[in-house]
């Protein structure tokens, strides 16, 4: 039971963003996406979650394919997505957000208490709250979704460190209660900190896949695999 | 004596017609005005909806009319057809249902094929389905048809204004004020207190995630194209048959709404029902003034181009700072 990527192959305009990629991201655990600008992580990601469809390869959830289902059925199925920006439904309040995927008042108030910071704002409109806050909004409400795996694209993007420090722990606290997690992040030595399992892509290809604590403890060897 | 052969020749005419030009003007502007607001609220109602539709489903509608026009003369020959004789309410249920299923089939084909595209293009294919239905519905209904029957007649009350001259308040006028109210208040509490309205509200913000989060986009999409299509039609069963109604002049009502939705920026549907009255008042003062009449349908035209210009005002002003 995990969340498998055999050869998967996205195209984009003239060629291939990557070529052949194989992963696995098991329950329970983080693994860590890393690699340079433009190699074509996000475009991974947005693969997995039905975004863009991939030319070659196949997605296998928890021994289903999936690598045909639209976008809804994917998170019907148990994949939940937090997209690089900051993806709040603007108009809509806190609360709203979360009921958006929340199912029961239960599976709201385990997304809360994720962030107990988020109650005072719960009738706030979420355009309204600080950058921080808003991403605290889309993890939540990511949560709420009760999912089975759980995609996080560059989520520190335009976020100060110490805000992103906050969501660590939460992440780390989502794998543990049994969500497999594929964590996508420019800050590289974090990510790798709290990951089980790290894969670095360069130019579309995995050069490194592997124990994390290897890439941290050889600096040498992060920068050989960033450069491909 | 001058006393001797009666009053002079214009006091005998003012026993007739007691006011001079100038206050027969004034008092047929504040009547024709009045007059106007019909149309007006209909312009309202069209302009409301093409604002509801414009945010949660990013189109400008173009076909909204023209898909209540038709469900109406499939109604109204159901009705005229002398081996069927449909009661008059239900043809309307008929012309409801045909509308909302038309208005439906548009809206699934843009939710189908053009999904992300901008709404420039999805609003492109709503000028083809314009002009798709008026031709099909000259082929099925013929040039020569009757004007359509409104549900509703005569006067529910009537006033007169200083000076003697009457006002009548038509029911036509009561019932698509009432039903642009009914409109507004329903979509107001079914788009803030229910899940189908944060859903449709999420879908307005951000289509692509609201899908990733699992809303069924397709579905709340045409959902909308299916209620915007029954109302539209259940609003041609209010309109006075002194509304023309011909296929093409009654499609291009349209481009009234649109101004009336323009007021409100296709974003405040409040504001579109203030610019429907605004423009029919206008409209009906206009044709009071024998000078400008005939210039009567260029107060939409007006009304467009003095919104850009003020919109296009604050935009240099932005620039500026």
């Amino acid at each position: 039971m995990s969340l498998v990527l055999n050869d998967v192959t996205v195209s984009r305009g003239v060629g291939p963003v990557i070529s052949n990629v194989s992963l696995e991201v098991k329950p329970g655990q983080i693994t860590t996406l890393v690699g340079p600008n433009g190699a074509g992580k996000t475009s991974l990601i947005e693969a997995i979650a039905g975004v863009i469809t991939p030319s070659g390869g196949t997605i296998v959830m928890d021994d289903v394919d999936i690598t045909k289902l639209s976008k809804r059925k994917r998170s019907r199925a148990g994949l939940s997505i937090v997209e690089q920006g900051r993806m709040i439904f603007p108009s809509l309040t806190v609360k709203e957000n979360l009921q958006l995927t929340a199912r029961t008042k239960a599976d709201m108030d385990e997304a809360l208490a994720l962030f107990p910071e988020l109650e005072k704002r719960l009738n706030n409109q979420s355009i309204l709250l600080s950058g921080g806050e808003q991403q605290m909004v889309v993890l939540a409400r990511a949560f709420a979704a009760k999912p089975k795996y759980l995609l996080l694209d560059e989520m520190s993007l335009g976020l100060a460190p110490v805000v992103f420090m906050r969501l660590l722990p939460v992440i780390e606290g989502i794998a543990k209660s049994g969500v497999g997690v594929l964590l996508v992040e420019q800050f590289a030595h974090l990510a790798l900190k709290i990951a089980q399992d790290s894969v670095v892509v360069t130019s579309g290809r995995v050069s490194y896949q592997g124990d994390p604590k290897a890439l941290l403890k050889d600096a040498e060897l992060l920068r050989q695999k960033y450069m491909g | 004596m001058r006393e001797d052969f009666g009053p002079p020749a214009h006091d005998s005419l003012s026993r007739y017609f007691p006011y001079t030009l100038q206050e027969r003007t004034e008092k047929m502007i504040i009547v024709n005005g009045f007059a106007g607001l019909t149309q007006g609220a209909f312009f309202a109602i069209i302009g409301i909806l093409l604002t509801l539709m414009s945010q949660l489903t990013r189109v400008v509608n173009f076909s909204q009319l023209a898909v209540g026009m038709f469900g109406g003369f499939v109604g109204m020959t159901l009705m005229m057809n002398p081996d069927i004789q449909l009661n008059i309410w239900l043809a309307l249920v008929v012309s409801i249902v045909i509308s909302a299923a038309l208005s439906g089939i548009i809206g699934w084909i843009i939710a189908t094929w053009l999904p992300s595209a901008p709404i420039s293009n999805r609003s492109a294919v709503t000028v083809a389905a314009l002009l798709l239905i008026v031709s099909t519905a000259s082929v099925l209904f013929g040039a020569n048809h009757s004007n359509f029957t409104p549900i509703v007649s005569g006067n529910v009350t009537q006033f007169t204004i200083p000076g003697g001259q009457i006002v009548f308040v038509s029911q036509s006028l009561v019932a698509l004020l009432a039903l642009a109210f009914v409109i507004l208040i329903a979509s107001s509490i079914l788009l803030k207190r229910t899940m189908f309205g944060v859903r449709l509200r999420a879908i307005s913000d951000r289509q692509s995630a609201a899908e990733l989060i699992g809303v069924n986009v397709k579905v709340l999409n045409v959902g909308v194209w299916v209620i915007s299509g029954a109302l539209i039609s259940l609003a041609i069963g209010f309109v006075p048959a002194t509304i023309s109604n011909d296929y093409i002049s009654f499609s291009l009502l349209i481009i009234g709404g649109s101004a009336a939705a323009l007021v409100g920026a296709f974003k405040n549907p409040w504001l579109a029902l203030v610019g429907g009255l605004l423009i029919g008042a206008l409209q009906g003062v206009c044709s009071a003034i024998p000078q400008i009449a005939p210039y009567r349908d260029w107060v939409v035209f007006i009304l467009i181009l003095v919104f850009l210009l003020w919109n296009q005002r604050k935009e240099v002003w932005d620039v500026a700072r």
